[in-house]
């Protein structure tokens, strides 16, 4: 105890009143590492939050269920519920059936409907409503008593300004109808669930709605305590082909393993802030280890062992971590407010519906983000403090100059740096966990280490190249930065990560934009696409009824039809689309994005319905590829068919498998449409035309959009999706910008005495300011060009081995020539304002000091 | 007849805030160098030699009081003066050498010229007389960390005159140097003073350039308490 409260004493006196000093330094690195920390911890709070919302959500609606019963189509027959209560194994059996609405005439607030028994629902799930009057009343007993009658969540109630006795008009796939609102659900228990934007209905009440008679999406079994393993076999038995009994974590499982890939990518990107905060932790602590050599070299004559040394730096790298952390969370809370939006709805877009009801600070989070941005502050600290406890106590003696050392050899440091860009490449090669591309991060991080540790090397490369040309603040400039040694490469590092990442990921997002431009185009071809009421919210598991099928078929409008019926399967537990349509029409009018397998032969083979195409995310996830047999149980029959080929394709639920319709009704006559395409000769008026007839013919039992506007929210979707990231390179570049700061005033620090003597022997200060320019011009131009040659690199990490590692998909390259000659300049003017700063402290001591400082 | 002054002060003060207080250099001096002259300013640490130095090079302003040094006045100086008075009008030597680590000795003598603008060839001819004149030819690709004190201090008054100044300013010159360097170095700038005439100021703590001094001036606390002029 006694020798760390001494400890502490000595951290105080020696390191901390030293940074206060110097505390210009100190805020610009906390600014760094506490930015980087800030974007990090914002990032996994705003995932976490949506994460924990759709869990709650689901554990909420799951209630107390230990099992469930699930069919392969989600169409349970209503009759198992009966001997399933009757079973021995059974406490209790409710069924349940779900499905999206949307209140008529407003497509952008569709919410949750949940139909139950609710008397066999007791014993499943708590739920209480209020009346007007604010009394509890039996709800339950109106659903059931009064038909088309709805309990409503508080915050949909709120928002829609419903009250008890409101009737409400309400959109399904099979049409229109009115609600009366019962009661209004508590805000507790199912009454949380989707954020309290759901309602209840009684089960009939459902079907009659969605016109699914005799079928039940799923039945929660409550099992009885003293259950044995054969009653739970008994109990399976009783299932029919194609239902089965499993436990309820199922649904949340599923969603979360789909956002896993998500979320960890969005941690990574906002990582890499912190990791460039690193680096001005590393120069700061470094320079501190550099120039207080003398100071050390006296307290190690005093008796301070080498271990105390290495712990007062290892302190200060600990301090940044500590104060970078603790300004880190403030400023997430309210970045988290800007983020939470912009995640919440992307993972809603993309994987799974998710609705927020609070944000709460994860203890979780906010412990792991302590551990991550002391631990990685620490680990920046770590080589300058054990340079530090080198110190030999009898330089007190030899009053060296003061000067940095240089650290490991440039030379040496590049052949470490080649190896490991070189070690990147087999890495990226080995596969990786489904949803979790290890090898592929690891081969990222190895090339931005390899590139750092390149830039040494670089410095004194380009530095001897220059070093005889030009004037004499140029000349000086470049010998300096070529003789400067690893601190000033260090920055360079930063800067080289900062744009590398940039350079990346706008080739990355250019090419994906660019291929799903070619996707939307080719795949999505068609100018009017029309399914059920809702099908994109419910995933298309509504069929078209079968006058609208007839109607489809009796078009006075002339175009050509194109019909398809989806399947949601699984296979070996990964969720994909079976879809399936004429391909004949389909492949004259419109065409997929091939990726394996030669299209001209393909072509012909699929017309004719002797085989089927799949996605690549399909072929990555399931191991199945051109030459494989794909298989699939579609309830009432199994269908077989060869993968002829593979196709690129960017739905976010899952691969898909695209086969011909007329092969698969040649299995299922009766599958039906879950919606149709359509394409019209070249008359864009043909469109409207076409809409008219079919709402003259259907009503409004149809949803419409025409081939533009899907083409065209997909890519909007996209752009937003990506506005995170944006934002996230962002603050990556700033603080790579704070790198330079930090170097370039650290840099004119160590010098005065030598800028002064420029002064003294006739230097102007204009030259001196140009020196110090032309020094920042070349760590920022090495910075750019490494920054560059390793995001070309990285681009192609990213397209072909961490994207395959992480959703199963690659893209065709492209790289965004524009906006790379447009930001790359840019940032330059950027990492050069960074100088300014160091510019302005040229002069701050009088040059008259020369002659006082001996 | 007596030469004209090359350095005329009068009321000549220097006083440095710190905190709320205040640090008084130089307390209003009075002061008149003939050109040819070899000052020995002398005094204890603090008595105000290096801010008499500072002054007289340029390099810092006076607070108050008048500075006219080879007829330009210095008090009333802007910086772009300043640095063409520092071209062209002083020499600087330092204890410290203050040589450039990254640079040769060739390319240490040859800056003041370069930075004044002048062509390259015709300076690098100049610092090669001026390496020959110090005996330093031989070590005129070598940088600084391979240099020996003596060297070092060579090499640095060869750059004080590269640009022909016609003052050369000395702080403390053999103070990093033992006793034979130091004695070469001093009868290196006598020898610049009396051959070359140049005038040739030297603020040390030693003894050492007392022989060659036509001026001495003893500074306490910021004033002249002795000037005694040689014959």
């Amino acid at each position: 105890m006694g020798r760390l409260t001494a400890f502490l004493r000595l951290f105080h006196q020696f390191s901390l009143r030293h940074l206060v000093r110097h505390r210009g330094r100190a805020v610009t690195v906390l600014l760094g590492i506490g930015l980087g920390a800030a974007v990090f911890t914002s990032v996994r709070l705003s995932v976490d939050a949506s994460l924990s919302s759709f869990g709650r959500s689901v554990d909420l609606l799951a209630g107390r269920a230990d099992r469930v019963v699930v069919e392969v189509t989600g169409a349970v027959p209503e009759t198992l519920v009966a001997p399933l209560r009757r079973h021995p194994a059974v406490s209790a059996a409710a069924p349940v059936m779900t499905t999206y609405v949307r209140p008529a005439g407003d497509e952008a607030r569709s919410f949750l409907l949940v139909g139950i028994d609710p008397i066999l629902d007791r014993p499943m799930r708590t739920w209480t409503a209020e009346k007007r009057d604010g009394k509890t009343v039996t709800a339950w007993q109106r659903l059931m008593a009064t038909p088309a009658t709805l309990v409503a969540g508080a915050s949909l109630a709120r928002d829609l300004g419903w009250r008890v006795g409101d009737r409400v008009p309400l959109e399904h796939a099979m049409g229109r109808q009115d609600f009366e609102v019962a009661g209004i659900l508590a805000d507790e228990q199912l009454g949380r669930a989707e954020a309290g934007r759901l309602a209840i209905v009684d089960l009939a009440t459902f079907q009659e709605l969605t016109g699914r008679f005799g079928f039940v999406e799923r039945i929660d079994l409550i099992l009885r305590p003293d259950v044995s393993t054969g009653d739970l076999e008994a109990l399976a038995a009783l299932m029919p082909p194609g239902v089965s009994l499993q436990t309820p974590g199922g649904a949340k499982a599923t969603g979360t393993a789909m956002v896993r890939a998500y979320q960890i990518n969005l941690s990574v990107l906002s990582f890499a802030s912190l990791f460039v905060g690193m680096f001005l932790v590393y120069s700061l602590v470094a320079l501190n280890a550099a120039s207080r050599r003398p100071e050390l070299a006296i307290l190690r004559s005093l008796g301070a062992t080498p271990r105390r040394i290495f712990a007062l730096f290892i302190g200060e790298g600990a301090v940044f971590g500590i104060l970078g952390w603790a300004l880190a969370i403030p400023v997430s809370t309210v970045l988290v407010k800007f983020l939470l939006d912009g995640v919440s709805r992307t993972i809603s877009t993309l994987f799974v519906r998710v609705e927020i009801d609070r944000l709460a600070l994860s203890p979780l989070e906010i412990g792991a983000s302590f551990v991550l941005t002391v631990g990685v502050a620490v680990a920046a600290a770590w080589q300058p403090a054990r340079e530090a406890m080198k110190v030999a106590p009898k330089e007190v003696l030899t009053q060296s100059p003061v000067t940095a050392e240089d650290g490991p050899g440039a030379r040496r440091l590049a052949l470490g740096g080649f190896g490991c860009i070189l070690a990147a490449l087999p890495l990226a090669r080995i596969p990786g966990l489904p949803g979790l591309p290890l090898p592929g991060y690891l081969a990222t991080l190895l090339l931005f280490v390899g590139f750092a540790l390149l830039s040494p090397w670089g410095l004194r490369r380009l530095g001897g190249w220059f070093a005889d040309g030009g004037d004499v603040p140029f000349v000086l400039a470049v010998r300096y930065v070529r003789d400067s040694g690893t601190r000033t490469a260090v920055s360079v590092g930063a800067l080289i990560t900062a744009v590398a990442l940039f350079t990346a990921l706008v080739i990355m997002v250019h090419s994906f934009r660019r291929t799903v431009e070619v996707w939307v185009t080719q795949t999505l071809s068609g100018d009017l696409f029309v399914a059920p009421k809702m099908a994109e919210a419910i995933n298309f598991q509504d069929l078209m009824t079968d006058a609208d099928m007839q109607v489809v078929r009796s078009l006075e409008t002339p175009a050509t039809v194109v019909p398809h019926r989806r399947y949601n399967l699984e296979h070996q537990g990964v969720p994909y689309t079976l879809e399936a349509m004429p391909m004949i029409p389909f492949l004259r009018q419109g065409d997929f994005v091939w990726y394996q397998g030669p299209a001209e032969a393909i072509r012909p083979a699929l017309r004719e319905g002797k085989g089927v195409v799949v996605s690549e995310v399909f072929a990555n996830r399931t191991g199945l590829t051109a030459g494989d047999r794909f298989e699939a149980d579609l309830g009432r029959a199994v269908v077989k068919w060869p993968i002829l080929g593979v196709i690129r394709d960017y739905r976010t639920q899952g691969g898909v498998v695209f086969a011909d319709l007329d092969a698969l009704l040649a299995v299922v006559p009766d599958a039906g449409w879950t919606g149709v395409r359509f394409y019209l000769p070249q008359d864009s008026a043909g469109v409207e035309h076409l809409r008219q007839e079919l709402i003259a013919r259907c009503g409004d039992r149809l949803d419409m959009v025409t081939g533009a506007d899907l083409r065209q929210s997909i890519l909007e979707v996209f752009d937003e999706t990506f506005a995170v990231t944006t934002v996230l390179l962002l603050v990556a570049l700033a603080v790579a910008a704070l790198g330079i700061t930090t170097t370039l005033t650290v840099l004119v620090l160590e010098r005065t005495r030598q800028l002064n003597t420029l002064l003294a022997v006739g230097g102007s200060r204009r030259q001196i300011r140009r020196m110090i320019f032309t020094e920042a011009a070349f760590l920022v131009a090495l910075g750019e060009a490494a920054g560059l040659v390793c995001g070309f690199l990285l681009s192609y990490l990213l397209i072909y081995v961490i994207n395959r590692q992480s959703f199963g998909w690659t893209f065709i390259y492209r790289v965004d020539w524009a906006a790379l000659g447009f930001s790359v300049p840019l940032i330059v003017a950027t990492a050069l304002a960074a100088a300014v700063p160091a510019l302005r402290q040229v002069f701050r001591r009088p040059p008259a000091t020369l002659l006082r400082e001996r | 007849m007596k030469p004209d002054p090359v350095i005329i002060a009068s009321g000549l003060k220097r006083v440095y805030p710190l905190g709320e207080s205040q640090v008084v250099g130089l307390a209003g001096i009075d002061l008149a160098i003939d050109t040819g002259a070899l000052v020995v300013l002398k005094g204890v640490s603090g008595s105000g030699k290096s801010t008499l130095l500072a002054l007289l090079a340029g390099l810092d302003r006076p607070s108050a009081g008048r500075l006219v040094v080879a007829g330009r006045d210095l008090a009333g100086a802007g910086e772009a003066d300043l640095t063409i008075f520092r071209r062209e009008v002083v020499g600087m030597v330092f204890q410290n050498f203050n040589l450039l680590p990254t640079l040769t000795v060739l390319e240490n003598v040859s800056i003041p010229a370069l930075l004044a603008g002048r062509p390259r060839s015709e300076t690098l001819r100049r610092a090669d007389e001026l390496l020959a004149w110090l005996g330093m030819t031989p070590r005129r690709h070598h940088f600084p960390a391979q240099l020996s004190g003596g060297e070092m201090q060579r090499t640095a008054i060869a750059r004080a005159l590269i640009n022909d100044p016609p003052i050369i300013l000395a702080d403390e010159p053999t103070g990093n140097l033992d006793s034979a360097n130091g004695a070469a170095v001093i009868e290196l700038l006598a020898d610049l003073n009396r051959r070359w005439q140049r005038t040739v100021i030297i603020a040390t703590h030693s003894t050492i350039a007392d022989p060659y001094a036509t001026v001495r001036i003893l500074l306490k606390d910021g004033a002249i308490v002795d000037g005694s002029w040689a014959d």
